[in-house]
Formats: C-alpha cells, sequence, structure tokens
C-alpha cells in the first residue's frame, strides 16, 4: 500500500520482532509520571504555560504519542493508553499473530477479528476511492492497513478523551480556574487531532516541520477543533510506495493536511504524497481538507483555503 | 558540506534540548521576576519567516564575527563543550521566561579554512532556527512520522520536556 515501508516484515517473526514485542509489553500503562486523579502536573506551573494542563508522552506502535490534556484528564488516562496498546497488539503487522495478520493470511475471516478492523477496512475503502487507488491497504497480495490505523486510533483516543470530558466532574468546564484551556491534542508521531483550546482565547498552535532543515519550521497553521498530518521522507526515508508503479514516491519532500478529522487528514497525506506533483489539483479538489507541500527544492505550494489555517510566526 | 551541516545540526538540536530541559529548571527557579511574562522577550528568529528562506539573509547579516543572535536579557546559560570530528563547538544562549532569546558560540570547529566557511555560514543559519523553533510559540509539531528513537530528537520531543 501507499505506507507500506519496503524491506521490512510484514506479519513474520523474524528476530526483531522479539525485541519489539517485548519493547510494548514491558510498557507499563499505570505510568508513574502520570499524576493519580485530581493532581495537577509538576510542571503544570511552568511559566509562559497556564498550569491545570499536563503532557504526557507514551511509546506506543512503534513511535510516541504525545498528549496535552486539561490536568481533569488524568483520570482518562490510562484508558486510553490502554486502548492505543491493545490497537498496537490487534493490527500489528509485526507481531504473527495479530489478528490483522492472521487476517491478512485468511487464517481469520473479518467476522472472526476485532470489530474494528471493519471498521478500518471500510474507511481505508473510502479512501482508496477518493485517492484514484493512491491509497490503499493492499500491496500487491500483502494485506496492511497500517496507513489508516495510527490516524484512525489519535482520532478515537481524542474522542475518548472528549467523552470522558462531557461526563466528567463539575467544575472542569469554563468556570475553571486560571486561563486554562479545556481543550486536548493528542499527536501520534506528528500527525494530530485537536479540540476546543490549549488556553481560554487562544487557538492551537501547530509547527509543520521542514522537510529539507531539521528544527526549522516550514509554517505554522492554528486552529481549534482540527486534525492536522504531514507525511514525508524527513524522517524514515523514501518510506512511502507509490502503488500505481510500485516505486518509492520521491517528488515531493512533505504534505501537510488540516480539516476535521485526522484519519482522514492523514491518510490524505499519504496518498497526495505519493502522488507527487498531480497532487496539488487533486488537493484542490478535497472538500473541507486543506493541503501544504514541500518540494525537494524547498518550493511550497499550498491550495487556495490553506491562508485561513496559517497563523503569524 | 552537507554532512557537516548535518552533523552540527544534530549537535545542536540535541544542545537545544537540554537546554531547553534547562530553561525549565531556570524559569522555575526565577518564577518570582519572570511570572507571566511569555512574551517579554525581543525574539529577532521570528520576525523572519518561518522557514529557512530567511536563513541567507540571516546569515550575511551575522557572518562578522563574534557570530551571536539576538538582542533579549536573561539569565546566560552556557552549554557542554561538544566534540565533533571537526573540533570542539560550544553555545551559549540566554533565556528570557523560559525562552531562548540569544545564541551565542564561544567555540567553533576549527579544522582549517573548510571549517571557518562551513562555520561562517552554517552556524548563524543554525543561529536563526534555533530562534525561529524557540522563540515562537507552538503546542505542537507536525512532521514526517516519526519512530520511537527519531522522537527523541524531535522539536515535539523538546516541546513535551519543556512542559510534562
Amino acid at each position: 500500500m501507499s505506507g507500506t515501508r519496503p524491506g521490512e516484515p510484514a506479519c513474520s517473526a523474524g528476530p526483531g520482532d522479539a525485541a519489539r514485542a517485548a519493547g510494548v509489553t514491558g510498557i507499563s500503562v499505570s505510568n508513574p509520571d502520570l499524576p493519580g486523579p485530581g493532581a495537577t502536573s509538576p510542571g503544570g506551573t511552568r511559566i509562559g504555560r497556564p498550569a491545570r494542563r499536563l503532557r504526557h508522552a507514551e511509546h506506543v506502535m512503534g513511535t510516541v504519542f504525545s498528549f496535552d490534556v486539561p490536568a481533569s484528564a488524568a483520570p482518562v488516562l490510562p484508558e486510553v493508553l490502554s486502548w492505543l496498546h491493545w490497537v498496537d497488539a490487534t493490527f500489528s503487522t509485526y507481531s504473527g499473530g495479530s489478528d490483522v495478520c492472521r487476517f491478512g493470511r485468511g487464517e481469520l475471516t473479518l467476522a472472526e477479528c476485532a470489530p474494528e478492523l471493519a471498521e478500518v477496512i471500510a474507511e481505508c475503502a473510502v479512501i482508496k476511492e477518493q485517492s484514484d487507488g493512491y491509497f490503499t491497504a493492499w500491496s500487491g497480495a500483502r494485506f496492511d492497513p497500517s496507513g489508516l490505523v495510527k490516524g484512525w486510533s489519535i482520532e478515537r483516543a481524542s474522542n475518548m478523551l472528549s467523552a470522558a470530558a462531557k461526563t466528567g466532574p463539575s467544575g472542569t468546564g469554563p468556570s475553571g480556574t486560571g486561563a486554562s484551556g479545556t481543550g486536548h491534542s493528542v499527536n501520534g508521531a506528528g500527525d494530530m487531532q485537536c479540540t476546543g483550546e490549549p488556553e481560554r482565547g487562544r487557538p492551537w498552535r501547530v509547527g509543520v516541520a521542514h522537510p529539507l532543515h531539521p528544527s526549522a519550521l516550514a509554517v505554522i497553521v492554528a486552529g481549534r477543533d482540527f486534525a492536522v498530518a504531514t507525511s514525508g521522507t524527513a524522517e524514515r526515508g523514501a518510506h512511502i510506495i507509490n502503488p500505481h508503479t510500485g516505486l518509492p514516491a520521491t517528488e515531493l519532500a512533505s504534505v501537510t493536511v488540516v480539516g476535521p478529522r485526522i484519519s482522514t487528514a492523514d491518510a490524505y497525506a499519504t496518498a497526495a504524497f505519493a502522488m507527487g506533483g498531480a497532487a496539488r489539483e487533486w488537493a484542490e479538489s478535497l472538500d473541507g481538507y486543506e493541503v501544504f507541500a514541500v518540494a525537494p527544492d524547498g518550493a511550497t505550494w499550498q491550495t487556495s483555503g490553506f491562508a485561513a489555517y496559517t497563523a503569524p510566526a | 558540506m552537507r554532512r557537516v551541516v548535518l552533523a552540527l545540526g544534530g549537535t545542536v538540536a540535541g544542545l537545544v534540548m537540554l537546554l531547553s530541559f534547562r530553561s525549565h529548571l531556570a524559569s522555575t527557579a526565577s518564577a518570582g521576576v519572570t511570572a507571566g511574562s511569555g512574551g517579554t522577550g525581543t525574539s529577532p528568529g521570528s520576525s523572519s519567516a518561518a522557514g529557512s528562506g530567511s536563513s541567507a539573509a540571516s546569515g550575511a547579516a551575522a557572518a562578522s564575527a563574534p557570530v551571536s543572535a539576538g538582542s533579549g536579557t536573561g539569565t546566560a546559560v552556557t552549554g557542554d563543550a561538544i566534540a565533533t570530528p571537526y573540533g570542539p563547538t560550544q553555545v551559549q544562549v540566554t533565556l528570557n521566561a523560559g525562552k531562548i532569546v540569544k545564541v551565542t558560540v564561544l567555540q567553533h570547529t576549527d579544522d582549517g579554512i573548510n571549517s571557518q566557511m562551513i562555520d561562517g555560514h552554517a552556524l548563524p543559519l543554525l543561529n536563526s532556527e534555533t530562534l525561529t523553533a524557540q522563540s515562537t510559540k507552538i503546542d505542537a509539531v507536525s512532521g514526517a512520522s516519526y519512530t520511537s528513537a527519531g522522537y527523541i530528537k524531535s522539536l515535539q520531543s523538546a516541546l513535551d520536556k519543556a512542559s510534562a
């Protein structure tokens, strides 16, 4: 699929898998760094940052999920983290015993798998249709929905936090103390869903890493209930395959998609990256999603509606 | 030459992370003085466009020795001297309200004329990028998917550390 990593094992039990599996099971969800219910983050009083906010970084799915949540979300966070590790185990293409691998080998029917797999496959099909096949969960005969799973799980994790905030204890709403916002962000390896505000009256500000200049930003986007996803070669090389040619996509250095849902934005970013130069016209046709791209020579382009998201540096 | 720039970039990124950790401690310690003053430091980096389009211009402006950028006042913190294949490098940063407002290079790499040429171009560029990234208030970073190992070097990791 677009999003597959050439040369990496899929659904096999190579020597690397044991180490990775051990790493996953070795992570304690009851992280001692997490404050107990009602506690505030030790760093929540950092200057220039409102109190009553909590940051947490969780190693899962071979990457890191960063949470920026109101402190009132502390009680639900362990449940969210636990769910992400379940997704990792169920959808892993590294562990031969996962539902995804067993389904891919024909050992399980879809009905015998976790129902979430059918949900992911249905969403893959929608994006495949919308992207002229540039996004697909099938690479030849190999089944790998990884390109959708991360964005989908970020979105589900964000939804779990939102649901808990609605039913949570009173006093965490707008009447809370200080200028601390009640919104949250879930950033999975550089793709994120943001809700509400990090501080009252201020939108989220998300820097887009410059693909050609590490530590520099290519652009800053701002918004309240929105998602930001970026695909590129800066971190893991030319790992996105153009499914129509079977070759790694190299026409762009990175593609950033902004819109309401991270699941869709992430898949669109992967598809646009696989398209390369042709993505510009396709991106303009997307409904509700805006695109910003950097070419390998540093040139940039963006869709006509992207400016609505750009923020001053 | 590009390899040298990248090597320096890695070193400086590491320093920035280290310093952002220290800046957390520093700003906590001086809470009584700087509380709530998130934007008081001048931030010359952010006046240029985010990204590297501005690096050539800032490089030319800052090429005259001593190599430093920024004009803010605050607490100066000196990083450890880092050994590189091209000689030691050491920077000092000035912090104000938890942000880097000035970067001064105390030790350049010293590996002959090549090194001087590279330093003359790369160090101002890195200054500019450090200031741009540090002085621009952002909540999160979107970028190409990193692995667990890649996260350690990421700006997102520095943000998580600085605020956790």
